[in-house]
C-alpha cells in the first residue's frame, strides 16, 4: 500500500513487517525517529516485540548479540558516533556469526558535532564483516531493510542497511508498504541455525587457540562470498513476489559511457538527473551506482567499467592517509584487470554540505578534461579559508 | 504462511562452540604437593595410660553408636565404669580443645556409655584371638591382675587368676570408697571380665612356693598384689593403740564395719589413701585433718580428690611433720615438726627442712597412718637386677631358666599408682608375654614401640592386633593444627553432683549421671584431633572437584588425575586429618 | 558448623584455574545453589579462560562469552529473548570479575539494574584484574600492589563500594558472600533465584597468585576478611532493608595484611589507619542496618 513516510519510518515499517523478536537501541540523531517509531509499535502492540532500552549504543548492540544467540530476530539502528562506539560489537557480531540488521544513518564523525549526512561513519566499519548496503530512496530503504533479514539469516551474518542523514531519513517520500502477508511469505520465521539450549549446553565463544582461530575467519569469509550470490537470490525472491529488484549495482548508461560515474546513496537520485542533463548535451556519460558494498561485487564492477575509458568515483567520506573509500574499492577491484581505465576520486558532501547537479556536472567536466587523476582523491566544493 | 525455503548456507557454519569437558585435561600434572588422607594421633590418648582412642569414643558418641564407643574403650580398658569414675583424668589436661575453651569432660562421657551398656546389658562383640595353648597365672585380682587377664584372654591365652580376698576387686573393692566406685558397678565390670572366659579364684592367698611349682601348669605368672602394707612412721609412739592404719581402715569400711566417730581426726599423709580416710571419717561423724610435711601442691593425691575433700570440709595443714604421739587415756597428743622449703627435690616437689625447733601439740581422738604402702611380702617386689630381666614401662618381666616367667605389674611397678596406670601394666604385660612366647625375649622392647600410641608411652591392644587403628600416623597433633574456625566457643557440661551437705551424710556415689541428650552435646566439642569424621569439608572446598565420594571406610579419595596440590583441603580439615607431601614421595 | 550443600556437580575438574583460585570455588558452590535451568553470560575475566579453550567447556550449564564491558547488556538481551520464546523457567546469570562489574562493566551494569532487567549478577572479586596479570582494578583495597601500584605507588583509592552503588538504584536485592561460608552463598544465591527483577551477588573470591598467598589458605584469608570486617557479610533488599548476616569477633585487621604477599609493604601506621577505615565503614554499615555498634 502507497503511503508516505519519512525515510526512518520506512525502516521502522520493515522492522515491524519482518516481525522482530528483539529491538535494542539508542537515541542518536538522526537515527532518533526510527527508535520513536518502533518504541510507539511495541508500546501499543502493533509490535510484539520487547524494546530494550539500552544506556549506550555499545549495550545496544551487547544486547542483541546475547538475544540473538538465544535465537530471535533482532533489530537495532544508531549513527555516527553511537556506530564508532559499536565498534568491537560490530567484530563480536561477525564473529559469533549472528544475523543482526541495523539501519545505520550516515552521519559526520565529531569533533565538530555535525549531525548531516557523511558516509565516513559506516565506511570505517568495512572490515567489520558486516554486509553493507546502500540506499538511495525510501522504497529501497523498506524493501533493503525486510531482505536484510533474509539475507543475513541465510549466511548467518549480520547486515547493516545504510542510509543518508536528513537527506534520507527524514524526507518524506512515496513508498509502497508491503503487505504483512506478503513478507510473511518472503521471510520465514527465524529459524536459527545455533541458540543457546539448557537442554543441551555448549559454551559460545570461548578462548581459541592460533590453531583454531584461522578457520574460523576464513569461515566468516566464505560466507562474506557466497553472500554475493545469496545477495541475488535474495532479491530474486523479492522480486518474485513484490516485483522490486535493485541489483548489488546499478549500471545506467555504461555501454558506451566515456565516463562513467559512481556513486552511492542519495548522490545517485541526483547523478540519475545529472547524466540525463549530459546526455541531452551528447555527453557520453554512464552512472554506476553501487548498492552492495561489502562483500564488494568485484566481478560485477569488473565487467561494467572495464571498458569505460575513465571512472569517476564520487565519494561523500574519506579515509585520512588514503583517499576516499569507494575510489580505493573500485581501484582495487580493476587494478588486477590489463588495461583498466583510470579511476578520478572525488570527496564532496562532507558533514551534509549539499552536493547540488552542478558539482556533480563539475566533476564530469573535470575528468572529461583530465587525461589522469591528479590525485587519488580531489576535494571539491572547499570554501576558503 | 511462508513455504518451505532454501536457507542453508553452502558453507557450514565454523563458530567458537564449545561442547567437549575439560575432563582430558589431566591438571594433576602440575602438583609438587600432594595431600593424602592420614588420621594421626590425639594427644588425649597419649596421656591415658591405658592408650583409650578417645578421639574415635567421642566421635562415635557424636553419631549416637553407643555400644560401638563403649567397645571403643573395651579395646584398650575393661574398666569402662571403674575409671569414668574414679580415674584422675590425665587425657583432660592434654586435650587440645582446652586451649580454646574447655577440656572434654571425657571421664564423663566415658562413665556415660559404661552405665549405658550396663543399664541396656549390652553384649561387647570385640576381636578376640583364636585360642593358644600356653596358660598363665595371674596373682591379684586388683586392676592390673584382671586387667592382665583380660588382655591374655583377648589374645587367646587362658588365665587363672588368684586373689586371697572374697571378692575380687583388689583395691577396687577392698580399697576405693563407695561414694567414689559403688559396689554393683564394680560387680558388673568383673563378671563382663569372667563371661570372657577367665577364672578368677577368690580365698586363694598365693605363696612364693607357688611360683616355683606353676612351671607344668602355666608358662608365665603375673604379680599383680599391689601394695597393701602400711609403711610406718618411725616416729615414738606409732604403736600405740588406736593408731592405725589407714590403708587397713578403709578395707573395714568396705568389708562392712561402720565405726563412728566424734570429734577430731588426724590423718597423716598426701596421698588418696589419706584423703579416703579423711573422707570418710567425715561420714563417719568425725572432723578430719590430714596432717602433711610437705606443700599442699606436692601432695600425690589427685588434685580432684583433695579439692572434694575440702569441700567436705577436711582440714589440711602443710608443712608439718609427725614427730611423736602420746595418749592419756582420753586423747592422743600428736606433735608434729613445722617444717619450711628449703628447695627442690628430684621429682619437682619441695625440700624440705625443719623449721628450726618449731613444733605443735595436736589433740585428736584417733589417728590415722597413711604416708603410704608397700608390698605387703617381699616377693611381691620385682627383683633389682638380674639377668634376663627386662623394665618396661609399666612391668616388669623376669624370664626365669628354671621356671614360669614372671612379670610384675601395678602398684609394684609403677611410679604414679592409679587405676589406669594399673590397667597399662595388664596390658603391657599381656602383649610383653605374647611376643615373648612367639619371638623370644629379645623381641619384646622393639616389637611393644610398635604399637606405642602416639610417642608412647601408652600401648595401644588395637594396634598390636592390627586392627584400623595401627593404620594410624603416629604424629601428635597440637593445637595449634586444629582448624580452630570451625568451632566456637561452648562451655563443657558440668556433671550433677550431690549437694555437700548431702555427701556428707552419705555413702552414696557423689557424682550424678548425665542424659544422653549432654554426653553427645559434650562428645560434639570433640575436636577428634588427627581423625575424620567425614565433614566434607575436604569435598567441599576443592575447586578442582577432586574429591571424590565413595564408599570406602574413609568415604572418599582424592582424584589424582585433577589435584593441582593446592592444599585447600588440608587447611580447611578442622581436626589435620590429611597430610601435605611433595610429590613423588 | 553443618554444611549442607548439594551434591549435584554443574563444572567438570580438569579447568585451568590456578591451584587453590576462589573463583572456582565461588562458581561451584554458585552453581550447585541455583541448579540446573540456567544461561551464564560471561565476560572478559579469569573465568573466561578458566571455562575452557575451544572446543572444551568446564562447565555443563550453556555459556555465552562476551565482549568485556557487556556482561550487564548481553544478560539483558538474552532475557529479551527468552521472554519473547515464552520462557519462564531458564535464569540469565552474568558472572563476571571484578574488573567487568566496578569499572569497564559498571555502565553496563548500571543501565541493566536501573531498567531492573530480570537476572542475577555475580561479581566475583577478586580485588584486581587477575586474568590480565593482576593490574589494579576500581575493587583493589586501600594498601594493595598490584603491578600498575607497584612499590611506593601501592594504591591510595580505598576500594569501591559497588553493593552501595547498586544499592542507590534500589535494586530488589544485593549481597555480599564469600568462598568461606558456604552456606550463606548457598542461602543467598537460592533466595536471589526467587526473586524477579535485577539481584547482585558480590563474592569474595581469594586469588592466591595475585595476592601472593600460599594456595592453602585461600579460604582461611577469605573468612578472615570477614572476621575483620573487611568484608562484611549482609543482603540489602530493594534498596533500603539492610541485613547484617554476621557478626564476628572482630579480630583487628592486621593478621588479614600480615600473611599476604600484597601488603607486606605496609607500615604499623599504614595499618592503624586502616584500621580506622574499616571501623568507619563498620559504623556506617550498623547505621544503614538500624545497629549500633
Amino acid at each position: 500500500m502507497k503511503r508516505v513516510l519519512e525515510g526512518s519510518q520506512a525502516v521502522a515499517e520493515a522492522v515491524r513487517l519482518a516481525r522482530v523478536d528483539v529491538i535494542s537501541a539508542y537515541p542518536i540523531t538522526p537515527q532518533t525517529h526510527i527508535v520513536e517509531f518502533l518504541s510507539e509499535y511495541c508500546a501499543n502492540g502493533t509490535m510484539n516485540a520487547r524494546f530494550l532500552r539500552v544506556e549506550s549504543e555499545h549495550s545496544a548492540l551487547a544486547t542483541l548479540i546475547g538475544a540473538a544467540t538465544t535465537g530471535v530476530r533482532t533489530f537495532t539502528a544508531t549513527s555516527s558516533q553511537g556506530l564508532a562506539l559499536m565498534h568491537e560489537l560490530l567484530h563480536w557480531s561477525s564473529g559469533a556469526r549472528v544475523p543482526i540488521v541495523m539501519a545505520e544513518v550516515n552521519r559526520a564523525l565529531a569533533p565538530g558535532w555535525n549531525i548531516w549526512t557523511d558516509q565516513t561513519d559506516s565506511l570505517a566499519q568495512r572490515d567489520t564483516g558486516w554486509i553493507q548496503l546502500y540506499c538511495e530512496n525510501g522504497q529501497e530503504v523498506i524493501d533493503t531493510t525486510i531482505q536484510a533479514f533474509r539475507l543475513g539469516e541465510w549466511v548467518n551474518l549480520p547486515v547493516m542497511v545504510v542510509l543518508d542523514a536528513f537527506f534520507l531519513s527524514h524526507t518524506y517520500e512515496p513508498v509502497d508498504v508491503p503487505d504483512q502477508e506478503l513478507v510473511d511469505r518472503f521471510l520465514p520465521p527465524y529459524a536459527p541455525k545455533f541458540q543457546v539450549d539448557t537442554e543441551d549446553p555448549c559454551a559460545f565463544g570461548s578462548l581459541v587457540t592460533p590453531n583454531a582461530y584461522m578457520e574460523m575467519r576464513y569461515n566468516i569469509a566464505e560466507a562474506m562470498e557466497e553472500t554475493l550470490s545469496r545477495f541475488q537470490d535474495v532479491e530474486d525472491e523479492y522480486a518474485a513476489i513484490f516485483d522490486r529488484r535493485y541489483g548489488s549495482v546499478e549500471p545506467v548508461l555504461c555501454d558506451d559511457a566515456e565516463i562513467v560515474l559512481v556513486t552511492s546513496g542519495t548522490i545517485t537520485s541526483t547523478s540519475r538527473q545529472v547524466i540525463d542533463d549530459l546526455r541531452a548535451r551528447g555527453e557520453k556519460v554512464g552512472l554506476l551506482k553501487i548498492k552492495l558494498f561489502r562483500p564488494f561485487p568485484v566481478d560485477i564492477i569488473r565487467q561494467v567499467l572495464k571498458t569505460a575509458p575513465k571512472v569517476a568515483v564520487i565519494d561523500r567520506n574519506i579515509s585520512f592517509g588514503a583517499s576516499g573509500i569507494f575510489a580505493q574499492e573500485v581501484r582495487a577491484a580493476l587494478c588486477n584487470l590489463a588495461g583498466h581505465p583510470p579511476v578520478f576520486g572525488y570527496i564532496v558532501g562532507l558533514g551534509g554540505r549539499d552536493v547540488t547537479a552542478d558539482l556533480l556536472e563539475d566533476i564530469y567536466w573535470r575528468t572529461k578534461n583530465n587525461e589522469a587523476p591528479e590525485k587519488e582523491s580531489i576535494w571539491l566544493g572547499l570554501q576558503e579559508v | 504462511m511462508a513455504e518451505k525455503r532454501e536457507s542453508e548456507s553452502v558453507v557450514p557454519l565454523l563458530i567458537p562452540r564449545s561442547y567437549m569437558s575439560t575432563e582430558s585435561n589431566l591438571t594433576g600434572s602440575w602438583r609438587f604437593l600432594k595431600p593424602g588422607y592420614a588420621e594421626k594421633t590425639a594427644p588425649c590418648s597419649t596421656a591415658c595410660p591405658a592408650g583409650e582412642d578417645i578421639g574415635q569414643i567421642e566421635m562415635l558418641m557424636t553419631q549416637g553408636m553407643f555400644k560401638e564407643a563403649w567397645e571403643t574403650i573395651l579395646r584398650e580398658n575393661p574398666f569402662p565404669a571403674v575409671c569414668g569414675r574414679v580415674c584422675y583424668h590425665p587425657c583432660e589436661g592434654k586435650c587440645n580443645r582446652g586451649e580454646f575453651d574447655e577440656a572434654i569432660a571425657i571421664h564423663s562421657i566415658e562413665r556415660f556409655l559404661a552405665d549405658t551398656a550396663s543399664r541396656n546389658e549390652f553384649k561387647p562383640s570385640i576381636d578376640k584371638l583364636p585360642s593358644k595353648r600356653e596358660k598363665v597365672a595371674v596373682v591379684g585380682a586388683g586392676p592390673s591382675g584382671l586387667a592382665a587377664a583380660y588382655f591374655l584372654t583377648l589374645l587367646g591365652y587362658t588365665c587363672d587368676v588368684f586373689e586371697s580376698m572374697p571378692e575380687a576387686g583388689g583395691i577396687l573393692r577392698w580399697g576405693i570408697p563407695l561414694y567414689r566406685l559403688p559396689v554393683s558397678v564394680l560387680r558388673s565390670e568383673i563378671s563382663r571380665i569372667e563371661e570372657m572366659g577367665v577364672r578368677i579364684h577368690t580365698g586363694k592367698h598365693i605363696s612364693q612356693d607357688f611360683i616355683k611349682e606353676a612351671i607344668s601348669d602355666y608358662s608365665a605368672i603375673f604379680v599383680g598384689c599391689g601394695h597393701s602394707r602400711t609403711r610406718r612412721l618411725n616416729i615414738p609412739g606409732e604403736d600405740i593403740e588406736g593408731v592405725e592404719n589407714g590403708f587397713e581402715f578403709l578395707r573395714k569400711i568396705r568389708e562392712g564395719e561402720k565405726p563412728s566417730f566424734d570429734g577430731l581426726v588426724a590423718v597423716i599423709g598426701g596421698g588418696n589413701t589419706a584423703v579416703d580416710v579423711a573422707r570418710n571419717i567425715i561420714r563417719l561423724g568425725g572432723k578430719s585433718l590430714i596432717v602433711y610435711r610437705r606443700r599442699r601442691q606436692d601432695m600425690p593425691a589427685f588434685d580432684q580428690e583433695i579439692q572434694m575433700a575440702i569441700e567436705e570440709r577436711v582440714e589440711i595443714r602443710e608443712l608439718l611433720a609427725p614427730a611423736k604421739v602420746e595418749f592419756n587415756g582420753n586423747e592422743y597428743t600428736l606433735t608434729v615438726q613445722h617444717m619450711k622449703v628449703a628447695g627442690k627435690d628430684v621429682d619437682g616437689r619441695a625440700a624440705i627442712e625443719p623449721e628450726g625447733d618449731k613444733t605443735e601439740e595436736i589433740k585428736v581422738q584417733r589417728i590415722f597412718k597413711a604416708i603410704g604402702e608397700e608390698a605387703a611380702e617381699a616377693w611381691y617386689n620385682p627383683p633389682d637386677k638380674e639377668e634376663n630381666m627386662l623394665t618396661l614401662g609399666n612391668s616388669v618381666l623376669v624370664n626365669s631358666s628354671r621356671g614360669a616367667a614372671l612379670i610384675f605389674g601395678g602398684d609394684l611397678t609403677n611410679k604414679t599408682k592409679s587405676v589406669v596406670h594399673a590397667v597399662a601394666s595388664g596390658k603391657e604385660a599381656a602383649i610383653a608375654l605374647d611376643i615373648f612366647f612367639h619371638e623370644g625375649f629379645d623381641a619384646i622392647e622393639s616389637r611393644l614401640e610398635t604399637c606405642a600410641v602416639g610417642d608412647g608411652p601408652p600401648l595401644s591392644m588395637e594396634v598390636y592386633m592390627g586392627g584400623p587403628r595401627s593404620q594410624r600416623k603416629r604424629h601428635v597433633v597440637v593445637y595449634n593444627e586444629i582448624n580452630t574456625d570451625y568451632f566456637q566457643l561452648i562451655p563443657r557440661v558440668t556433671q550433677p553432683r550431690l549437694l555437700i551437705e548431702e555427701r556428707l551424710k552419705t555413702f552414696e556415689e557423689i557424682d550424678l549421671k548425665i542424659s544422653a541428650n549432654l554426653a553427645m552435646r559434650e562428645a560434639e566439642r570433640c575436636f577428634n584431633c588427627g581423625l575424620c569424621n567425614q565433614c566434607d569439608n575436604c569435598y567441599l572446598f576443592c575447586p578442582d572437584l577432586s574429591v571424590i565420594r565413595d564408599n570406602s571406610s574413609q568415604g572418599r579419595h582424592i582424584n589424582y588425575d585433577y589435584c593441582k596440590g593446592c592444599g585447600l583441603c588440608v587447611v580447611e580439615c578442622p581436626r589435620n586429618a590429611m597430610v601435605l607431601e611433595e610429590e613423588g614421595q | 558448623m553443618e554444611l549442607n550443600v548439594l551434591d549435584e556437580e554443574y563444572m567438570y575438574p580438569g579447568h585451568v584455574a590456578c591451584p587453590g583460585c576462589g573463583a572456582a570455588i565461588a562458581m561451584r558452590f554458585f552453581l550447585k545453589a541455583l541448579g540446573d535451568k540456567m544461561i551464564i553470560v560471561l565476560p572478559a575475566c579469569c573465568w573466561s579462560v578458566i571455562a575452557g579453550p575451544y572446543p572444551q567447556s568446564t562447565l555443563k550449564v550453556p555459556v555465552i562469552h562476551s565482549a568485556f564491558e557487556t556482561g550487564g547488556a548481553v544478560a539483558s538481551g538474552v532475557r529479551a529473548a527468552l521472554d519473547v520464546k515464552g520462557d519462564t523457567e531458564t535464569t540469565v546469570v552474568t558472572w563476571a570479575g571484578d574488573g567487568g562489574t566496578f569499572d569497564i562493566g559498571f555502565q553496563a551494569l548500571s543501565g541493566a539494574v536501573e531498567r531492573n532487567e530480570d537476572f542475577i549478577y555475580v561479581c566475583y572479586d577478586n580485588e584486581a584484574y587477575m586474568n590480565t596479570g593482576i593490574q589494579r582494578s576500581s575493587s583493589t583495597p586501600y594498601g594493595a600492589w598490584t603491578t600498575t601500584t607497584p612499590g611506593s605507588e601501592w594504591k591510595k583509592m580505598r576500594k569501591k563500594n559497588i553493593v552501595e552503588a547498586l544499592v542507590a538504584h534500589r535494586i530488589p536485592y544485593a549481597a555480599t558472600a564469600n568462598i568461606a561460608f558456604p552456606e550463606d552463598l548457598v542461602r543467598k544465591t537460592k533466595k536471589a533465584k526467587a526473586i524477579k527483577g535485577s539481584r547482585f551477588l558480590h563474592i569474595y573470591a581469594t586469588c592466591p597468585t595475585g595476592w601472593r598467598i600460599p594456595s592453602e589458605i585461600s579460604v582461611k584469608i577469605a573468612r578472615m576478611a570477614v572476621q575483620t570486617n573487611i568484608f562484611p557479610l549482609y543482603e540489602v533488599e530493594d534498596g533500603v532493608k539492610y541485613t547484617i548476616n554476621y557478626k564476628p569477633k572482630e579480630y583487628p585487621v592486621r593478621e588479614y595484611f600480615k600473611l599476604q604477599g600484597r601488603f607486606k609493604h605496609l607500615t604499623d601506621q599504614d595499618l592503624k589507619h586502616i584500621q580506622d577505615m574499616v571501623d568507619e565503614d563498620r559504623e556506617l554499615l550498623l547505621r544503614k542496618a538500624g545497629e549500633h555498634s
